[in-house]
Protein backbone atom coordinates (compact mmCIF):
# COMPACT_ATOMS: atom_id res chain seq x y z
CA UNK A 1 0.00 0.00 0.00
CA UNK A 2 1.40 3.37 -1.12
CA UNK A 3 1.13 6.11 1.31
CA UNK A 4 -1.62 8.34 -0.22
CA UNK A 5 0.29 11.50 1.20
CA UNK A 6 3.46 10.65 -0.63
CA UNK A 7 1.03 10.16 -3.41
CA UNK A 8 -0.47 13.31 -2.86
CA UNK A 9 3.32 14.71 -3.02
CA UNK A 10 4.38 12.94 -6.16
CA UNK A 11 1.02 13.89 -7.80
CA UNK A 12 1.94 18.11 -7.33
CA UNK A 13 5.62 17.49 -8.45
CA UNK A 14 4.01 15.69 -11.30
CA UNK A 15 1.69 18.13 -12.34
CA UNK A 16 4.58 20.63 -11.88
CA UNK A 17 7.07 19.31 -14.10
CA UNK A 18 4.62 17.89 -16.94
CA UNK A 19 3.31 21.71 -17.33
CA UNK A 20 6.26 23.49 -16.47
CA UNK A 21 4.98 26.13 -13.67
CA UNK A 22 7.48 28.41 -13.16
CA UNK A 23 7.97 29.54 -9.51
CA UNK A 24 6.43 27.47 -7.25
CA UNK A 25 6.54 23.80 -5.66
CA UNK A 26 4.80 20.91 -4.17
CA UNK A 27 3.63 22.71 -1.09
CA UNK A 28 2.18 25.75 -2.87
CA UNK A 29 -0.10 23.59 -4.06
CA UNK A 30 -3.00 22.35 -1.95
CA UNK A 31 -5.00 18.47 -1.87
CA UNK A 32 -8.03 20.14 -2.66
CA UNK A 33 -7.23 23.13 -4.36
CA UNK A 34 -9.18 23.65 -7.55
CA UNK A 35 -6.81 22.49 -10.38
CA UNK A 36 -8.83 23.79 -13.98
CA UNK A 37 -10.30 27.80 -14.22
CA UNK A 38 -10.37 29.17 -10.73
CA UNK A 39 -7.72 27.37 -8.27
CA UNK A 40 -4.65 26.90 -9.66
CA UNK A 41 -5.90 28.21 -13.03
CA UNK A 42 -4.61 25.29 -15.52
CA UNK A 43 -6.33 25.12 -19.14
CA UNK A 44 -7.58 22.47 -21.56
CA UNK A 45 -3.94 21.65 -22.62
CA UNK A 46 -2.72 21.40 -19.40
CA UNK A 47 -5.53 18.66 -18.54
CA UNK A 48 -4.82 16.88 -22.03
CA UNK A 49 -1.15 16.92 -20.88
CA UNK A 50 -1.71 16.10 -17.22
CA UNK A 51 -3.70 13.38 -18.36
CA UNK A 52 -0.87 11.81 -20.55
CA UNK A 53 1.56 12.35 -17.71
CA UNK A 54 -0.81 10.45 -15.46
CA UNK A 55 -0.90 7.44 -17.29
CA UNK A 56 2.80 7.55 -18.28
CA UNK A 57 4.20 7.22 -14.52
CA UNK A 58 1.28 4.71 -13.46
CA UNK A 59 0.90 2.79 -15.89
CA UNK A 60 -2.90 3.37 -16.16
CA UNK A 61 -5.49 4.14 -18.88
CA UNK A 62 -7.57 7.20 -18.86
CA UNK A 63 -10.86 7.37 -21.22
CA UNK A 64 -11.01 11.15 -22.35
CA UNK A 65 -14.55 10.73 -23.00
CA UNK A 66 -15.39 8.62 -19.98
CA UNK A 67 -18.14 10.53 -17.75
CA UNK A 68 -16.20 10.87 -14.57
CA UNK A 69 -13.41 11.64 -15.92
CA UNK A 70 -13.73 15.12 -15.14
CA UNK A 71 -14.55 14.46 -11.62
CA UNK A 72 -11.32 12.88 -11.07
CA UNK A 73 -9.59 16.01 -12.20
CA UNK A 74 -10.87 18.10 -9.84
CA UNK A 75 -8.42 18.60 -7.40
CA UNK A 76 -4.77 16.56 -5.98
CA UNK A 77 -6.75 14.27 -3.63
CA UNK A 78 -9.62 12.93 -6.11
CA UNK A 79 -6.42 12.02 -8.67
CA UNK A 80 -4.88 10.19 -5.68
CA UNK A 81 -7.91 8.44 -4.91
CA UNK A 82 -8.31 7.79 -8.47
CA UNK A 83 -4.82 6.72 -9.30
CA UNK A 84 -4.98 4.32 -5.70
CA UNK A 85 -8.12 3.07 -7.19
CA UNK A 86 -7.02 1.90 -10.82
CA UNK A 87 -3.53 0.67 -9.35
CA UNK A 88 -5.62 -1.77 -7.04
CA UNK A 89 -8.03 -2.62 -10.23
CA UNK B 1 10.83 48.03 -55.81
CA UNK B 2 9.47 49.25 -52.18
CA UNK B 3 10.32 51.62 -49.78
CA UNK B 4 9.96 52.12 -46.16
CA UNK B 5 11.18 53.59 -42.54
CA UNK B 6 12.70 51.63 -39.63
CA UNK B 7 11.55 53.28 -37.24
CA UNK B 8 12.80 51.02 -34.26
CA UNK B 9 14.92 47.89 -34.09
CA UNK B 10 15.55 45.38 -31.16
CA UNK B 11 17.45 42.34 -31.60
CA UNK B 12 18.59 39.60 -29.31
CA UNK B 13 21.41 36.56 -29.22
CA UNK B 14 22.72 34.87 -26.17
CA UNK B 15 25.15 37.39 -24.59
CA UNK B 16 23.78 40.37 -27.22
CA UNK B 17 20.82 42.36 -25.58
CA UNK B 18 21.69 46.10 -25.44
CA UNK B 19 21.94 48.45 -28.04
CA UNK B 20 25.85 48.45 -27.22
CA UNK B 21 26.41 45.22 -27.07
CA UNK B 22 24.70 45.02 -30.64
CA UNK B 23 27.02 47.64 -31.67
CA UNK B 24 30.42 46.33 -30.89
CA UNK B 25 29.18 42.96 -32.44
CA UNK B 26 28.62 44.59 -35.42
CA UNK B 27 31.75 46.44 -35.72
CA UNK B 28 33.31 43.04 -35.42
CA UNK B 29 31.44 39.94 -35.98
CA UNK B 30 32.13 36.81 -34.13
CA UNK B 31 30.22 33.40 -33.98
CA UNK B 32 28.46 33.28 -30.52
CA UNK B 33 29.58 30.80 -27.88
CA UNK B 34 26.95 28.07 -27.70
CA UNK B 35 24.45 28.90 -24.98
CA UNK B 36 21.34 28.14 -23.36
CA UNK B 37 20.50 31.30 -22.25
CA UNK B 38 16.92 32.99 -23.27
CA UNK B 39 15.95 36.13 -23.12
CA UNK B 40 13.86 37.54 -20.36
CA UNK B 41 10.12 38.06 -20.84
CA UNK B 42 9.03 38.37 -17.42
CA UNK B 43 6.72 40.83 -18.35
CA UNK B 44 4.42 38.04 -19.44
CA UNK B 45 2.11 36.32 -16.92
CA UNK B 46 4.19 33.77 -15.87
CA UNK B 47 1.28 31.00 -16.58
CA UNK B 48 1.63 32.85 -19.95
CA UNK B 49 4.89 32.09 -20.83
CA UNK B 50 5.80 29.08 -19.05
CA UNK B 51 5.23 27.51 -22.73
CA UNK B 52 7.02 29.68 -24.47
CA UNK B 53 10.02 27.71 -25.92
CA UNK B 54 13.37 29.83 -26.59
CA UNK B 55 12.29 30.71 -30.33
CA UNK B 56 9.38 32.17 -28.99
CA UNK B 57 10.38 34.08 -26.34
CA UNK B 58 13.02 35.63 -28.85
CA UNK B 59 10.57 36.39 -30.71
CA UNK B 60 8.25 37.99 -27.87
CA UNK B 61 11.03 39.97 -25.93
CA UNK B 62 12.05 41.86 -29.55
CA UNK B 63 8.92 42.27 -30.52
CA UNK B 64 6.91 43.79 -27.56
CA UNK B 65 9.11 46.57 -26.51
CA UNK B 66 8.85 47.91 -30.14
CA UNK B 67 4.56 47.00 -30.22
CA UNK B 68 4.47 49.29 -26.60
CA UNK B 69 1.53 51.97 -27.06
CA UNK B 70 0.09 50.73 -30.70
CA UNK B 71 -3.04 49.00 -31.23
CA UNK B 72 -3.94 47.23 -34.28
CA UNK B 73 -0.08 46.52 -35.40
CA UNK B 74 -0.30 43.96 -38.31
CA UNK B 75 2.80 41.30 -37.60
CA UNK B 76 5.03 39.40 -40.09
CA UNK B 77 6.70 36.91 -38.42
CA UNK B 78 9.53 35.07 -40.24
CA UNK B 79 11.44 32.07 -39.55
CA UNK B 80 12.94 29.63 -42.04
CA UNK B 81 13.40 26.63 -39.75
CA UNK B 82 10.85 27.51 -37.29
CA UNK B 83 11.08 25.39 -33.91
CA UNK B 84 13.49 22.60 -34.46
CA UNK B 85 13.77 21.30 -31.03
CA UNK B 86 9.82 20.87 -30.61
CA UNK B 87 10.27 18.84 -33.88
CA UNK B 88 12.98 16.69 -33.20
CA UNK B 89 10.93 15.93 -30.16
CA UNK B 90 8.08 15.05 -31.16
CA UNK B 91 9.27 13.16 -34.42
CA UNK B 92 11.46 10.86 -31.36
CA UNK B 93 8.47 10.45 -29.66
CA UNK B 94 6.54 8.83 -32.77
CA UNK B 95 10.03 7.03 -33.80
CA UNK B 96 9.45 5.59 -30.45
CA UNK B 97 5.74 4.77 -30.37
CA UNK B 98 4.99 7.23 -27.48
CA UNK B 99 2.41 9.28 -27.19
CA UNK B 100 2.53 12.73 -28.39
CA UNK B 101 2.22 16.02 -25.54
CA UNK B 102 -0.83 17.65 -26.58
CA UNK B 103 1.43 20.95 -25.46
CA UNK B 104 4.47 20.66 -27.78
CA UNK B 105 1.66 19.13 -30.29
CA UNK B 106 -0.36 22.55 -29.50
CA UNK B 107 2.93 24.93 -30.20
CA UNK B 108 3.96 23.07 -33.62
CA UNK B 109 2.65 24.72 -36.01
CA UNK B 110 4.61 28.18 -38.11
CA UNK B 111 1.89 30.06 -36.81
CA UNK B 112 1.63 29.11 -33.03
CA UNK B 113 4.11 32.27 -32.29
CA UNK B 114 1.34 34.38 -34.06
CA UNK B 115 -1.42 33.14 -32.29
CA UNK B 116 0.12 33.17 -29.09
CA UNK B 117 0.89 37.01 -29.37
CA UNK B 118 -2.46 37.67 -30.50
CA UNK B 119 -4.01 36.18 -27.48
CA UNK B 120 -1.14 38.02 -25.10
CA UNK B 121 -1.83 41.05 -26.63
CA UNK B 122 -5.40 41.26 -27.55
CA UNK B 123 -4.29 41.75 -31.13
CA UNK B 124 -6.66 41.04 -33.54
CA UNK B 125 -4.83 42.89 -36.66
CA UNK B 126 -3.43 40.67 -39.46
CA UNK B 127 -0.70 38.25 -39.06
CA UNK B 128 1.55 35.89 -41.22
CA UNK B 129 3.83 33.34 -40.09
CA UNK B 130 6.09 32.88 -42.85
CA UNK B 131 9.10 30.31 -43.72
CA UNK B 132 10.95 31.07 -46.83
CA UNK B 133 14.35 30.37 -48.07
CA UNK B 134 17.37 32.08 -46.82
CA UNK B 135 16.15 35.42 -47.88
CA UNK B 136 12.84 35.63 -45.95
CA UNK B 137 14.06 38.49 -44.03
CA UNK B 138 13.10 40.14 -47.81
CA UNK B 139 10.20 38.27 -47.96
CA UNK B 140 8.86 39.10 -45.36
CA UNK B 141 9.59 42.97 -46.17
CA UNK B 142 7.46 42.54 -49.15
CA UNK B 143 4.30 40.88 -47.12
CA UNK B 144 4.90 44.20 -44.85
CA UNK B 145 4.92 46.58 -47.50
CA UNK B 146 1.67 45.31 -48.71
CA UNK B 147 0.04 46.00 -45.26
CA UNK B 148 1.64 49.21 -45.35
CA UNK B 149 0.16 50.05 -48.85
CA UNK B 150 -2.78 48.83 -47.47
CA UNK B 151 -2.92 51.95 -45.03
CA UNK B 152 -1.41 50.47 -42.06
CA UNK B 153 0.34 52.72 -40.00
CA UNK B 154 2.97 50.60 -39.12
CA UNK B 155 3.95 46.97 -39.09
CA UNK B 156 6.17 44.90 -36.78
CA UNK B 157 8.07 42.29 -38.45
CA UNK B 158 9.87 39.91 -36.38
CA UNK B 159 12.56 37.54 -38.05
CA UNK B 160 14.28 34.77 -35.52
CA UNK B 161 15.97 31.44 -35.78
CA UNK B 162 16.48 28.81 -33.13
CA UNK B 163 20.12 26.65 -33.17
CA UNK B 164 19.04 23.63 -34.77
CA UNK B 165 19.39 20.36 -32.47
CA UNK B 166 22.66 18.32 -33.58
CA UNK B 167 20.40 16.08 -35.91
CA UNK B 168 19.57 18.79 -38.56
CA UNK B 169 23.29 19.60 -38.44
CA UNK B 170 23.58 18.32 -42.33
CA UNK B 171 20.58 20.09 -43.60
CA UNK B 172 20.63 23.67 -41.86
CA UNK B 173 24.02 25.74 -41.76
CA UNK B 174 22.40 28.91 -41.97
CA UNK B 175 21.63 29.93 -38.50
CA UNK B 176 25.32 30.60 -36.82
CA UNK B 177 23.35 31.27 -33.71
CA UNK B 178 20.38 31.59 -32.37
CA UNK B 179 19.16 35.36 -33.06
CA UNK B 180 16.48 37.40 -32.70
CA UNK B 181 15.70 40.91 -34.86
CA UNK B 182 12.07 43.08 -34.33
CA UNK B 183 11.62 45.94 -37.10
CA UNK B 184 9.11 48.19 -36.45
CA UNK B 185 8.53 49.84 -39.85
CA UNK B 186 6.73 52.63 -40.93
CA UNK B 187 5.55 54.26 -44.48
CA UNK B 188 8.25 56.40 -46.00
CA UNK B 189 11.06 56.92 -48.53
CA UNK B 190 14.02 56.44 -46.09
CA UNK B 191 14.67 52.59 -47.13
CA UNK B 192 14.13 51.44 -50.54
CA UNK B 193 14.48 47.87 -51.01
CA UNK B 194 14.66 46.38 -54.90
CA UNK B 195 14.86 42.85 -55.94
CA UNK B 196 17.17 41.79 -59.18
CA UNK B 197 18.30 38.47 -61.24
CA UNK B 198 21.94 37.58 -60.64
CA UNK B 199 23.23 36.98 -64.19
CA UNK B 200 26.28 35.04 -62.54
CA UNK B 201 25.88 33.37 -59.55
CA UNK B 202 26.22 36.09 -56.67
CA UNK B 203 27.65 35.09 -53.31
CA UNK B 204 26.09 34.72 -50.31
CA UNK B 205 26.98 36.49 -47.39
CA UNK B 206 28.69 35.22 -44.02
CA UNK B 207 25.78 36.25 -41.74
CA UNK B 208 21.97 35.73 -41.61
CA UNK B 209 20.03 38.41 -43.28
CA UNK B 210 19.01 40.13 -40.85
CA UNK B 211 22.13 40.27 -38.68
CA UNK B 212 23.72 41.90 -41.86
CA UNK B 213 21.21 44.16 -42.14
CA UNK B 214 21.30 45.15 -38.12
CA UNK B 215 25.27 45.97 -39.37
CA UNK B 216 24.47 48.06 -42.23
CA UNK B 217 21.60 50.51 -39.67
CA UNK B 218 24.23 50.12 -36.47
CA UNK B 219 27.14 51.22 -38.85
CA UNK B 220 25.30 53.87 -40.89
CA UNK B 221 26.05 52.36 -43.81
CA UNK B 222 24.38 53.47 -46.88
CA UNK B 223 23.47 50.46 -48.60
CA UNK B 224 23.86 46.12 -48.60
CA UNK B 225 23.36 43.55 -51.03
CA UNK B 226 21.74 40.37 -49.93
CA UNK B 227 21.85 37.61 -52.31
CA UNK B 228 20.03 34.04 -52.28
CA UNK B 229 19.95 31.29 -55.22
CA UNK B 230 19.27 33.72 -58.03
CA UNK B 231 17.80 36.57 -56.05
CA UNK B 232 19.97 39.18 -55.47
CA UNK B 233 17.93 41.97 -53.04
CA UNK B 234 19.44 45.81 -52.73
CA UNK B 235 18.61 47.77 -49.43
CA UNK B 236 19.62 51.18 -50.20
CA UNK B 237 19.51 54.19 -47.53
CA UNK B 238 18.11 57.52 -48.53
CA UNK B 239 21.63 59.33 -48.60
Amino acid sequence: MSNPNSLEHDIKTLIIEALGLEDIDASDIGSEQTLFGEGLGLDSVDALELGLAIQKKYGIKIDADAKDTRNHFINVASLAAFVTARQAA
Amino acid sequence: MINFNIAQWRAWAPGLDSVDAWRDWCQAPTLLAQSDAAPDVSFLPAMQRRRLSRLARMAFSVGWPLAEGLQDLPLVFVSRHGETPRTLDILSDLANDQPLSPTQFSLSVHNAVIGLWSILRNETSEMTALAAAGDGLEHGMLEAAALLNEGAPAVLLVITEEQPPPAYTRWINDVPFPYALGLLLTPGDEWQLALHTATVQPTETQWPHALNLLRTLLDEQGACQHAWKNRVWNWQRKP
